[in-house]
């Protein structure tokens, strides 16, 4: 499982901290990195949304849910990437772009909390120990330069 | 604003019968730094099927889709005083709390449309059954493309 995950570099997180909220990071599907886009226009078809991210990389599975109740295009596109690069190319080159004539938005669809990556640092998993523990955990604004430097 | 509103939602779906207690259930939760944790669980017992429990986090983006597909749908402006109750077949719950809104609605399964059309409250249930099918076939996508396991 360490595999599936990509661990931001400490300059990235070094910048992260500088400003105050940290992003939450990336994370691998089983078979690769999935892409969200938005505001897909309801009439948009599965050769359009190919289209748009066949640009960036070879799509191996791409979601395009209908409402149930128009049959329209529900208004959000799921797709999969092998690679972290191609999924990072469809969402900054997406991001923003028209899609017959809708301004779509594009990020990730998985991702886990910047805090988790810390307790990921403590053990092997993927951030065991950084969910369901609103309570007891350090607060978030430790000195950035201490939190994010070398620890441990 | 909208981004910093307070959200929840949870789905219940779930009847004990002759296979125990079969149930699918999931709810998505904002955690801080912006993602949610999502979680899922489908119980059947036919044909030895066992549990399945998984847990991810989705980004930001994939929160404002759930909160758009929900505030599009209506639901929060529906009530669930004149809805069938649950009965030996079963029971469906629906908790939502978006910015200072709340619902928690209970009902009977809904077999088919026809449920629907007799019910005392067919315009409300139906937002409710089609916002339902909406966030369904929206899950299964997640945990299909995350896990590559078929729900259900």
């Amino acid at each position: 499982m360490a595999d599936a995950d990509v661990e931001m570099s400490s300059a990235d997180n070094a910048a992260a901290a500088q400003t105050s909220t940290k992003a939450p990071i990336p994370v691998r599907s089983v078979e690769g990195w999935i892409v969200l886009v938005t505001n897909v226009h309801e009439e948009a078809g599965e050769e359009d949304l190919n289209d748009l991210f066949a640009e960036y990389g070879e799509v191996q599975n791409l979601h395009l849910n209908l409402d149930r109740r128009t049959g329209y295009v529900k208004g959000y596109a799921l797709a999969e990437y092998s690679t972290r690069e191609e999924a990072l190319d469809a969402i900054e080159g997406i991001n923003g772009k028209k899609l017959l004539d809708q301004t779509v938005s594009a990020d990730w669809a998985f991702v886990r909390p910047a805090d988790g990556a810390r307790g990921a640092a403590n053990g092997s998993g993927r951030g065991r120990g950084g969910r369901g523990t609103t309570g007891g955990r350090r607060q978030r604004s430790t000195s950035p330069g201490k939190a994010e430097g070398g620890e441990e | 604003m909208s981004a910093n509103e307070q959200f929840y939602i949870r789905y219940y779906s779930g009847h004990s019968g002759r296979f125990g207690h079969e149930f699918l259930e999931f709810d998505f939760k904002v955690v801080p730094g912006g993602c949610a944790l999502a979680r899922y669980a489908n119980n059947s017992n036919y044909r030895n099927d066992s549990l399945i429990r998984k847990e991810m986090f989705v980004s930001t983006l994939m929160i404002k889709e759930i909160k758009r597909i929900i505030k599009e749908s209506e639901i929060m402006k529906e009530d669930d005083a004149k809805w069938p109750q649950k009965n030996k077949d079963g029971r469906q719950e629906l908790e939502i709390r978006l910015g200072n809104e709340h619902i928690s609605f209970e009902t009977a399964k809904i077999g088919s449309l026809v449920d629907i059309q007799e019910s005392q409250d067919p315009e409300g249930l139906r937002v409710f059954y089609y916002l339902v099918q909406d966030l369904k076939a929206l899950v299964f996508s997640l945990i299909g493309l995350h896990f590559k396991i078929k729900p259900i």
